[in-house]
This record gives C-alpha cells, structure tokens and sequence, in this order.
C-alpha cells in the first residue's frame, strides 16, 4: 500500500513545490518573462500573428454597416492569411479622431461641410500580432450623413518597431495617396453637386409650373391643401437649392482655408485646378439669379448652349453647325419631396466617390508604397544606413559602390511627383520631414513599367510617366546592343574621336546609330516610341514634350545638372597635392596611362612600338586554326618596370592600328551586364549566387578573383553561351569600377579580341568556335596570352600568374559554410568594401607620395610607398597590386572628376610576370 | 482647440512640474475608462515654465479622453501594455498612449498614460520614442502593482513623469545634432595622441562599439567630455546621435536611462555616483569612460545584461508586490528588500577583449591629413564596413539556423568565413547585429544565465 508520505517522496521537487503556491509570489500578470521570445528566437516578431507579409488595408466606417474592409493591396486573400480584417477595421476605425462638428453648427442656416486635417495614429492588438499605421480621412458625399465618409489607409505589419522607424516615410506616403483622393473626390463633390442643382431647378421649375396652374385653377384668395402643400414643397425645394449653392460655395473655399497639417502633402495643382473647376461651377450657378423663373423653354435654350461630356461636365458649345451631334449624358431629374429611407439607400463606392483618374493613381501610389516598404526591417534600415554613408565616400563608390544620387536626388525619388504625375515642383511642403529612417528609395529597377495611371482629358499630365518611359526603354531595348557594344564598334571601325562618357550622348548614338548595328530594327521598340509621341498630352497650356528622346534628354540633362552640383562641393575639401603629384610617381613606376583620346600628352610620351612576343604556349584551343594577324606592323614593345611590371603606353591610334577589322565588341550577341541599363543591386545580389558557386566549384577562383582585382583582363573562354554568361556575370562582382552599366565587362563575344578590347573591358565572356573565325579569335588570345588570364570554362582551366597573398582568402574560400548566394554576396561586399577604405587609405595618405625634402627623389618615394604596403598594411607583393591598381583607379577618377569629366578613361596595365596553368581535378 | 471641450466635473487633480528651461512636453494624463461614466481622466502634469503652446485643462482632458476611445473592445494578453501613437493635425499635437488594465476601485479597468506634445515636435520626439516607452512601460509595471493593492497609482507615476520631461527638456537643449562636425572631436587631431592617449581612445572607441553604441562620459572638465562624446557619437547612426547627450557645464545632468551617449560632469568631490538601477535598466550595456583618469569600463554582453536586467525587474516587481504599506518605496530600495536577490554591483569591467578592427582604423585615421574630408569619407567606409559585417553575420546565422529554428552551433565556422577571429571584433559586430535583430546575443549564446565567457568556451567545442 502507498501512503501520503510515499506519493510526496516519488513526487519531483519542483512539482511538488509547484501545487503549492507562494501567496507572496508575484503573479505572472503582474511581472516580465525572464526569457522572452526574442531570446529564443530572435526572427519570431510575434507568436500570434496571423499573416506574414505587410498589406495596406483601406476601410471604410460605413453608416450603415459600421466598419468595413475595402480593399487590401495586394489584392490577394493569401496575404491576409486568417487574420479577420473585420474586426481589425472595426478597431482601426472606432477611435474618434475628428472630433470636430459635422452638420448644422448652431447658429447657421446651411449646413456646414467639415474640413478637417488628415489622423495618423499607431496602434497595436498585441493579442492578434498586429500593429498598424493608420491614416484617416474624410471624403465628402451628398447622400451620407453630414455629407462626410470617413475613410482609413493602414499599412499592417507585425513589427511595431518597423512602423516607428518608418513613421515620417510612412506618414508622407499615405499624406499624398490621402490629398489625392481627397482631391478627386472634391471634384466627384463638385460634380455631384452640380448634377443636384440642375435637378433641383428643374424640380423647381415644375412645381412651380404646377402650383400656378393649381392657383389659377382653384378660387380666388381660397387656396386648397393640395395647393398649400404645392406651395411648401417648392419653398422646401428653393432652401435646398440655396443650400446646395452654399455647398458649392464652401467646396470651392476648401484651397482658401488655412491647412492645419504640416505634414500634409498637397500638390498644388491638384488643388489648384479642383478649386478652377470649383469656382467654375459656383459662377454658373450663381449666374442664375432667379432659377425660380426656370422653365422648359429655358432649359432647352440652356442645353442648347452646353452640351456635356460623358462625366456630365459641361462644355460650351463649339457651333450651331454641330448641334445635330449634341447629346446630353445627364437629363435632369425631378426630385420627390421624400428621399429614400437611409437604409435603402446605396452609398457609393470609393471609386464612384473620387474622380476615377484619382482614385487609380491611389491605389497606384500604394501599390508602390507597399513594394517600397516591403521586407525586413533590418535590411531596409542598414541598406538606408549604406546609402547615407555611400555618399560620404564618393571618391571610390565607382570602385564596387551603387551609383549613389545626392541628396536632392533622393528626396525627389522620396516623392518624385504627386500621385497623378504632376511634376514635383508643385508641392509645397513649407516643413518637410527630416527623415527618421527610410524605406528603400525608389529605383529605376524597382519601378514595374506601368503606364500612367489614365489619361484624361480633364486632368493635366505633364510628363506623364516619364519613369516608366525609361523603364520600358530600358527592358525594349535589344538585349544584345548595349551603348558599350555600339560605342566599341565605332571606335575600332574609326577611331577614338571621342569620349562619350555622357548617357544621354551614349543614347543619342545608340539612335543615331542603330540603323548601322542593326539592319532590321526592332519595329516593337519603334512602335512603342511613336506611341509615347502620339499620347503626348495635347491638353490646354501643357506643351511638354513626352517623346522618347526628348524625355531621355531631360533625364540625363538632371543628371548632367545633378553630377556638375555633386562634384564640385566634392572636390573642394579634399587635398589633391597627393594626388596630382602621385600620378606622376604611379606612372613612372608601373609606366600605366590612360588611354584617352583627348588627353595625348602622357600617350604621346609613352607609346610603346613593338608587341612582344608571347612567352609561353598557349593550350591546344588557343592555337589552334591559322594566326591571322592583319597588320603585324603593328606591334607594341611593352617597357619592363622595375618591379616587372610592363605597362603599355599606347595611345588611341595606335590601338585601332593593331585592331582586326572585324573584332570589336559589336557583334550583335555581344552583352554588356547591365542589359543596356544600369547594373542594379537585385541584379548584383543574384550574381553572388554564382560566385559563390564559382568559388565553391573551381579550387582557382583565389587566383581569377586576384586577377581581376589587381586590374588584369580575365577572358572566360567557352563554347555554351549560357555558362559563359553565367560565369561572367558572377565574376563581375569582382571587377573593379565596372562602370554604371557595367561598361567594364563584355558577357559574351564571338570575334577575336584585339587590344582596345583589353582596354576597354576587363571582364570578357569570350565565345569558343571551330571554325576560321574561331582560329583567328583563339590566335588573338595567344597573341595577348601574357597581358591577360584566361579562364577555360569548358576545361576548367585557369592561366593566370600565381598568387600567393592572404587577402583574398575571405572570400575565395572554396570550404566556406556560407551557405546562401546572397549571403556570400554580403559578405564579398563588406570584404571590396574594406579593401576601397585601404586603397582610399593609400592613395590619399600625403607623406607616402610627396617628397619630403627637394632632394630626395622618386626611388625614395616609391620606397616609402612600398614600405608603407608591406610594413604598415601586412601586404605582400601580389595584395599590393591589388592596392595599386584600386589606388590607381581612385586617382584616375579623382582627377578626371575634378577636371569635370564625369566617366574617367580606363587604365590599361601590362604585368610581365610567368603565367601557371591551374587545372580543375574533379 | 475646440471650445466645447469643458472641464470634466469634479475638476480633475492636476501637478503642476517645475522644469528647467523649455518643456516640449504639453501634458501627461492618466485616464482611465470608467464603467459606468466611459472615459474619465484621474490626473494631468503640466510642465511649469516656458511652454510653447498651451493646452487648456479641458482640451487636455478632452485628449486624454480621446485616448480611449475604441479600447472597450480591447482584447490584450492580461498584463500587456500598448502603445498607442497619434499625430492629430487637426489639434495639432501628438499624443502617446500606453494602455494597460489596472484595478481601480475594485474593478478591473483600462487604462491609459499619456503625453502629449506639440506636432511641431515629432521630428524632435521621434527618436526619442522608444526611450520614453521604455521608461514608461516600467512605471506603468509598478503602478498596476499598486493599483491592485488599492494604493494610489499617482505617487508611483509622478516620479517617471517629471523624470521624463527633465530629460525632454534636457535634450532640447543639449542633445548632439544629427550631422557632427569631425573637427570637433577627437578624429581631427593632428596626431593621435594630441587629446588623449592612443590606447585609451582606441579602447573607448572599441568599447563603446561592443555596446551597442551605448556609453557615459564622466570628467570634470566640460569641453573635454563633450569632444569624447562628440567623438563617439560619429560611430552612431544619426538617429542614435538624437538620442545622445551634452554634457551641461556647470551642474551635471542626472543620468537617463535609454540614451546612447551622454556626458556626465563630475561634481566638486570629483565623482558622480551612476544609479545602479537606472543603468541596468538601459537596453543595451554601457561603456564607462572617465576622461579624468583614461580608464574604459564596460557592461558585461548584451544577453548577459539582458538577463540581469530582467531578473533586476522582476525582483523590483515583487518587492513592491510584497510591500504591504503606501508609503512611497524608492525603486533603489529593492536591494536591500529582496533578501532573495543580490544583484553584482560590480557591473563595470575591464574590457578584455582586443579587436583589430577599431585599433587598425585608429592607426590609419591619423595618417590622413585633418582639416579636410579625407577623414571623414574614412570613418564613413570604415562605418559601411561595420554595417555590413554586421548585415552578413546575422545573415549568415540566419542561414545556419533556418531563421531561429534550430540553434546555433558553429561559432568557429562564422568566426573563421566571415573573418572574426578576434574577440573583440566579433563583440562590435554583433553588437552592431544585435541593434539590428534584437535578442541575437541570448540565441546565439545561448543560456544566458551564463557568462559570454563560459559560454563561448562550451560554444567553441563543437
């Protein structure tokens, strides 16, 4: 048998010391989890939620069925999940946040509209993992009650903190969605105001008709019920007229009053042309000073001198002639004395409330509100971080940086224009919100290429669209001419006459040029082109010009005007002494030059006369067919440096002299990065995927990855264009200074590469053919074996000179846990970005390239440089040239910077230096 | 304001707060949703002194009342405290509201604190958000406790009231501006030692990134503490800078909790004595610098301090629960009423933990010519650098752990792949990570009742 005393001593202490409660212990309730959830996890938000993407809800308080949802963006019922959007609108919209009169103020004769200030409020139901900004607003409408519908906007998420951070990004979006809707619905209020009035004076009229009739029929001084009643239903009808009249009145005051909301972002010529149409409509009305002599004569003589339009706005008449085509979309209506029941009533929807152009361009503004929001709060909060620091550090983002906008550019992408397109000078925010933390800025690759939201004819579209016009350039455009391609074929075809660093030069010569690159231009692209034109707004006083090139002209006319202002203030603090002097001593030492047409005098100094000859055998591919060289007088003699660093310096005629005729990047499957546009983060973020690969699968990747670091042309070489590409587009992550769109890198060539091409790209997919072309293509890389590495993608084979350094262990470890691309991604950009911070380092620490006292000469000089890499920095000779060549980099661009040029001429370096087959054994 | 907004009868207890200088802050309310009468406000403070804008007890009452509306549906977890945030053009001002459930008379009620602000303050209170929740939230936690024992929730209030409109005016004056000029701080010397010594400056840096970003400056000369807390402050984000105090010549101020740097002056004795609570309870650990004497100090790791803290409330919480008089308990008192917990006072340790990071940005920094902004664009990659690493590391065990799922069992690995074979490094990048994903240093270390030492010697085994 088991007794009392048995069962307590089987019993765990903590279990027995559990049944008991401590009356002095303090209740859960009333104390804080030891261990809350974020310790345990700390990507658990919360435990309850019951969606996982953030969603922008709009609801509605209706009058007659309380709170309701309206429409979720993005319309799909899976992003909700279970959550009950009821009763989440039910508390979103039950606080009172007007708190101002609505209806008949005490005192006044007509009923007074309410024009109250927009609500934001942040709230949270801990208990449903739900936290929301709320937006309120009111829209006006005839039928409701007090003539108010209060409206919200909600962006759902399950952070509280990423709604905080965000709350002045997200309070200026939801403002500008809120002042477009308002402003459509002010001229749907308007118009339905105008539709009530024209009832009512035909009402008028009829009753009145009809009451005469009655007088004159009845006794003299004897008026009967019917007659009395007649009589109150017209004096009833004649209030409400004056009274819609007042309504008129005070709608077309709404600009006049004083905004209370210094958050509020108002497009002034939103409002501005609401209030003209406004007071357009109060001046008609108010023309008919005695509506009470309305009758049917005079209303057909009125229609006779107006006809409307489909939405029911009146036009003056264009002639009698055209009267046969006159027809009148509304017929006014005679009102009964008593309304429908308010219940029986439909109230309108929100689109039937707002004008539909601007209720489009809403939905429109939050559709790309919530794309801009959307994501981890930890990668928007540090990819904001990044951008703000980017711009500090403009002497090397070209190296491995986005191209980063100043900072007006940024509050421009922050609300480029009002929601229906009206440009951005139109707003006049006075207080403008510093910004607390930013969403991601709207990019060009972010944008989906969506036409403008309408185009109607009562609304004014200056530059409509002019963001999605370049976006569907950019994605109409061949996908094989890049402005790179093209402008590399001029150039071997001619010469070098100029240097088209400019885009909106490169794009004129892209249209300039397309008939000779390509025969059967691409009639989508063109048709697409005369569309714009002919959809150019034609409306009254908007004269802008929306063609193609006219809109690409004043794009890159901003940008020319934004990089003249970022640069100078760019390159007022900082010192040039150890720049300028340093050109000379970097290219005394490594004989490097720029390969500038215009700037002849280091060229013309330093032209090399004889190419050398290769030193080593190529493998069997690249000799194979017959060499075919078409002017072998034009050979290079590269001089040997001191360190054996050959650098050749050559000039632009000298570089087209040893061009083969039909090399040149201009083939037509030739592919620089970028696809014709910019070289975009997304695009970079998959291209770790395939460098991770790269490094995971060839034991070499230390040694390619060095290559193009150091400045040294990496050919991949390979028969299947689509590895060739793949393996291009992962390297090119490494290449530095890779140019905008990537100008630096050719995806993929089928012709013989030839010197200029070297110069021009450092990074080179290079098509492997068995053919006569393929022999003269594989002979030119034979010809330029030693200045080049070359990646055999088909035999997984690397010829490049050894590299023994450590820096480049991080990230060309082929026995890394990273797991994920875009982990590995981060992780080479934070390693590029260390190494920029020590080229800058380098490049700008004075004493290293000055001399400090008269006597002493270059040799000391480049000693203390030298000392300074391996003493200072722990370099070895192969990091070093790393170093060297991103400082050389940063130089170059630094002073052509300085001297306004905005792309700066590639450098072209030689390294005389034996070259080591590496193979891939599987 | 609307002239309907009457005063509520019986008149409503108000305190009026006396604060040096200009109070940002309108009001504080407590309000409460009466059963029967619906919402009903118990007590305003109003700052006394100069005021910006002026809100009548009515219209004051009138928002707090607004406060409430729509919480009769409120469906929270028992004991949770909400934060409710409104920017009311219309009114124009701003209004944070922490609502609770609490016993008043027996009932269970809502309730909600609120402050309330002038709208043209938002870019001003923004940041400072979440330190005032933070304060409040605690406040908020005693005060239920009182309330439930019938006491009178007021007294317990008041004392974080005043403290936080102290602190709103303090910062209206002497909070570090959003962009510091490098050449008043340290970085703009013409060599490294010119202001202090190398070591300590590069310990200080390195400590102050190993929390969070969170320090005090204590000295006796003012120009000299405010030139390091400028100096640390170019290491925070410019929100963070908001969030970072001068120190005041003349009279100190007081220490805040929540803000990430402050200088603090040391009084005629030459000490000033840290509250221990009030530092324990900061979000992050705390670097102490004495500019006196060059020394660095710091707050063991996040999640340790994390775990101190919490255990600190909770003690806190149950000392008050077992008081069973109204008299006024000062927070401090806990220690010596809770026999049970004997918290370490020794909370300030050397830092052990050497980086290479910081100290080679230290050595390179001064080699750049000062006066112009090479230094600055430095700092600013050096700061990409820091965000970035950060970014990778917790992407890095996002990966490994399936985002949380299973633990995190290869340190080594990470240490080795993303290059943080130093201590001291990997301190400063996940502090960096733990700003941006709270609650990494507990997950990654794991139990936290252990030392980050302990623990990363258990953790490096496998």
């Amino acid at each position: 048998m088991i007794g009392a005393s048995d069962v307590v001593a089987l019993t765990k202490e903590d279990e027995y010391s559990q049944a008991i409660p401590d009356p002095w212990a303090l209740p859960e309730e009333f104390s804080i989890p030891l261990h809350p959830l974020a310790d345990s996890n700390p990507w658990a938000k919360t435990a309850y939620a019951k969606f996982t993407k953030d969603f922008i809800l709009i609801s509605e308080f209706s009058e007659q069925v309380g709170p309701q949802p309206l429409l979720t963006i993005p319309d799909n019922p899976k992003v909700c999940g279970t959550f009950d959007l009821n009763y989440f609108s039910l508390r979103i919209m039950s606080v009172d946040y007007q708190a101002s009169f609505v209806g008949h103020p005490p005192g006044s004769g007509y009923p007074r509209l309410s024009f109250v200030e927009d609500s934001r409020v942040v709230l949270g139901d801990s208990k449903e993992g739900a936290f929301a900004y709320v937006h309120h607003l009111t829209l006006y409408d005839l039928e409701a009650r007090g003539f108010v519908r209060p409206f919200c906007m909600a962006y759902v998420a399950t952070e509280e903190k990423k709604i905080m951070l965000q709350f002045q990004e997200l309070s200026l979006r939801f403002s500008q969605a809120s002042e477009c809707l308002k402003a459509g619905n002010r001229r749907a209020f308007a118009k339905e105001l105008q539709r009530k009035l024209r009832d009512l004076e035909y009402t008028h009229s009829v009753l009145q008709r009809e009451e005469g009739l009655q007088r004159e029929a009845g006794p003299q001084c004897i008026y009967s019920a019917h007659t009395v009643e007649k009589a109150n239903e017209l004096a009833n009808v004649e209030k409400s007229i004056f009274e819609h009249r007042d309504l008129l009145r005070q709608i077309s005051s709404y600009h006049h009053r004083p905004r209370r909301d210094p958050h509020a972002a108002a497009c002034n010529k939103c409002v501005t042309e609401c209030w003209s149409e406004c007071e357009e409509l109060l001046e008609r009305y108010a023309k008919l000073a005695s509506p009470f002599c309305f009758n049917e004569e005079e209303r057909r003589t009125e229609e006779g001198q107006h006809q409307f339009d489909e939405e029911g706005v009146e036009r003056l008449d264009e002639g009698d002639d055209t009267s046969v085509k006159r027809r009148l979309s509304y017929t006014p209506q005679l009102i009964k004395a008593k309304s429908t029941k308010c219940f029986d009533k439909r109230l309108k929807t929100l689109q039937e409330l707002c004008d539909s152009t601007f209720y489009e361009a809403t939905v429109e503004l939050l559709k790309e509100t919530e794309r801009s929001f959307r994501g981890d709060l930890c990668y928007m909060h540090t990819r904001r971080l990044e951008k703000s620091l980017c711009r500090k550090q403009r002497v090397t983002n070209f190296l491995f940086e986005e191209e980063v906008g100043d900072d007006d550019e940024e509050k421009e992408t922050l609300r480029p224009f009002c929601a229906v397109n009206h440009t951005r000078d139109t707003f006049p925010l006075s207080n403008p919100p510093p910004i607390v933390l930013g969403t991601e800025l709207l990019e060009f690759d972010q944008l989906e290429p969506s036409p403008p939201p309408v185009r109607s004819s009562t609304v004014r579209h200056t530059q409509d669209s002019e963001l999605g016009l370049v976006e569907s350039h950019f994605e109409s455009s061949p996908s094989d001419q890049t402005l790179e391609t093209q402008e590399s074929s001029e150039e071997t075809k001619g010469s070098f006459s100029s240097d088209k660093s400019g885009t909106c030069a490169a794009a004129e010569a892209q249209h300039d040029n397309s008939s000779d690159l390509t025969p059967d231009p691409d009639p989508e692209r063109e048709s697409s082109s005369e569309e714009v034109e002919t959809t150019a707004g034609g409306e009254e006083g908007d004269q802008t010009p929306v063609s193609f090139l006219d809109v690409m002209c004043e794009l890159e006319a901003l940008q020319e005007n934004g990089s003249e202002g970022q640069t100078q203030p760019l390159l007022l603090p900082i010192d040039t002494a150890c720049c300028i002097p340093q050109e000379g001593f970097l290219y005394e030492s490594e004989a490097q030059i720029c390969l500038t047409p215009k700037s002849p005098q280091p060229c013309q100094i330093s032209v090399v006369n004889q190419e050398p000859q290769s030193l080593f055998p190529l493998p069997d591919d690249y000799t194979m067919g017959t060499p075919c060289l078409q002017n072998p007088a034009a050979g290079l003699e590269l001089p040997v440096g001191s360190l054996g660093d050959g650098v050749s310096h050559t000039s632009a005629e000298d570089g087209s002299d040893c061009t083969i005729s039909t090399s040149t990047g201009s083939d037509s499957t030739a592919l620089s990065l970028g696809y014709g546009g910019v070289v975009t983060l997304r695009q970079r973020k998959k291209a770790g995927h395939g460098a991770l690969r790269f490094v995971r699968q060839y034991p070499f990747a230390m040694q390619a990855l060095w290559c193009l670091l150091s400045g040294r042309t990496l050919v991949v070489l390979g028969a299947d264009e689509g590895r060739v590409r793949r393996l291009v587009s992962a390297l090119a992550l490494f290449v530095p200074g890779p140019g905008k769109y990537g100008e630096k890198v050719q995806a993929w060539l089928s012709c013989s590469i030839t010197l200029t091409d070297l110069q021009r790209w450092k990074l080179i997919g290079l098509q492997r053919v068995a053919s006569p072309v393929g022999s003269n293509m594989l002979y030119s890389l034979s010809r330029y074996s030693r200045y080049i590495s070359v990646l055999d993608a088909d035999q997984r084979t690397l010829r490049c000179p050894p590299y023994r350094g450590h820096l480049l262990t991080n990230i060309a470890d082929h026995r890394t846990f990273i797991r994920r691309g875009a982990t590995y991604f981060l992780h080479v950009q934070s390693t590029l970005c260390h190494l920029a911070a020590r080229a800058f380092l380098f490049t700008f620490t004075h004493h290293l390239h000055l001399p400090v006292c008269s006597t002493e000469g270059p040799e000391v000089v480049e000693g203390r440089r030298r000392c300074f890499l391996q003493k200072q920095l722990e370099l070895g000779e192969e990091d070093s040239q790393i170093l060297l060549y991103l400082s050389q980099l940063i130089t170059q661009h630094y002073l052509h910077t300085s001297t306004g040029h905005t792309d700066a001429a590639p450098l072209f370096s030689f390294k005389y230096s034996t070259s080591l087959l590496y193979k891939h054994r599987p | 304001m609307s002239s309907s907004c009457q005063p509520q009868s019986p008149a409503v207890a108000k305190s009026e707060v006396v604060v040096e200088g200009e109070c940002p802050l309108l009001a504080a309310t407590f309000a409460y949703w009466d059963n029967i009468l619906g919402p009903r406000v118990r007590h305003i403070w109003t700052p006394k002194g100069d005021q910006v804008m002026f809100l009548s007890d009515g219209e004051v009452t009138f928002l707090a009342n607004h406060t409430l509306n729509g919480e009769i549906l409120r469906s929270a977890e028992c004991g949770a405290i909400d934060v409710k945030f409104f920017v009311l053009a219309e009114k124009g001002v701003i209004i944070v509201s922490l609502i609770f459930d609490g016993e008043l008379k027996g009932d269970k009620n809502t309730c909600a604190l609120s402050i309330i602000l002038p709208q043209t303050e938002l870019a001003f209170y923004l940041p400072l958000h979440a330190i005032c929740v933070l304060r409040l939230k605690h406040v908020i936690r005693r005060g239920r406790i009182w309330m439930q024992k019938g006491y009178n929730i007021i007294s317990v209030l008041s004392l974080e009231i005043v403290s936080i409109m102290e602190l709103l005016a303090s910062m209206k004056t002497h909070s570090v501006p959003e962009e510091i000029d490098i050449t008043d701080s340290v970085l703009n010397d013409d060599d490294i030692g010119d202001s202090c010594r190398e070591d300590f400056l590069h310990k200080a840096i390195s400590s102050h990134l190993q929390t969070c970003g969170s320090s005090i400056v204590v000295g006796s000369n003012p120009e000299k503490v405010n030139k390091i807390v400028r100096t640390l402050c170019l290491f925070l984000t410019p929100v963070e800078r908001k969030c970072s105090r001068l120190c005041r010549s003349g009279s100190s101020f007081k220490y805040d909790t929540g803000l990430f740097v402050q200088g603090l002056l040391k009084d005629s004795t030459g000490s000033f004595v840290l509250p221990f609570r009030q530092v324990l309870y900061a979000p992050y650990p705390t670097t102490h610098i004495d500019v006196d004497i060059n020394t660095v100090k710091q707050m063991p790791p996040c999640h340790e301090h994390s775990y101190n803290q919490r255990r600190y409330m909770r003690s806190e919480l149950s000392a008050l629960w077992k008081t069973d008089s109204e008299e006024e308990i000062a927070p401090d008192s806990v220690l010596h009423t809770d026999q049970a917990f004997t918290p370490d006072l020794n909370i300030f340790q050397d830092v052990l933990h050497q980086d290479t990071l910081v100290k080679s940005f230290i050595d390179e920094v001064f080699m750049l010519r000062p006066g112009m902004s090479l230094r600055s664009s430095y700092l600013a990659q050096f700061l990409l650098l820091l965000h970035r690493k950060a970014l990778t590391l917790l992407k890095y065990i996002e990966d490994e752990t399936q985002k949380g799922k299973t633990p995190f069992r290869s340190l080594r690995n990470l240490k080795t792949d993303l290059d943080l074979k130093e201590e001291g490094d990997l301190n400063i990048i996940m502090a960096m990570a733990e700003k941006l994903r709270a609650g990494l240093h507990s997950f990654v270390f794991g139990k936290p009742l252990y030392t980050s030492m302990q623990e990363r010697d258990v953790l490096a085994t496998f």
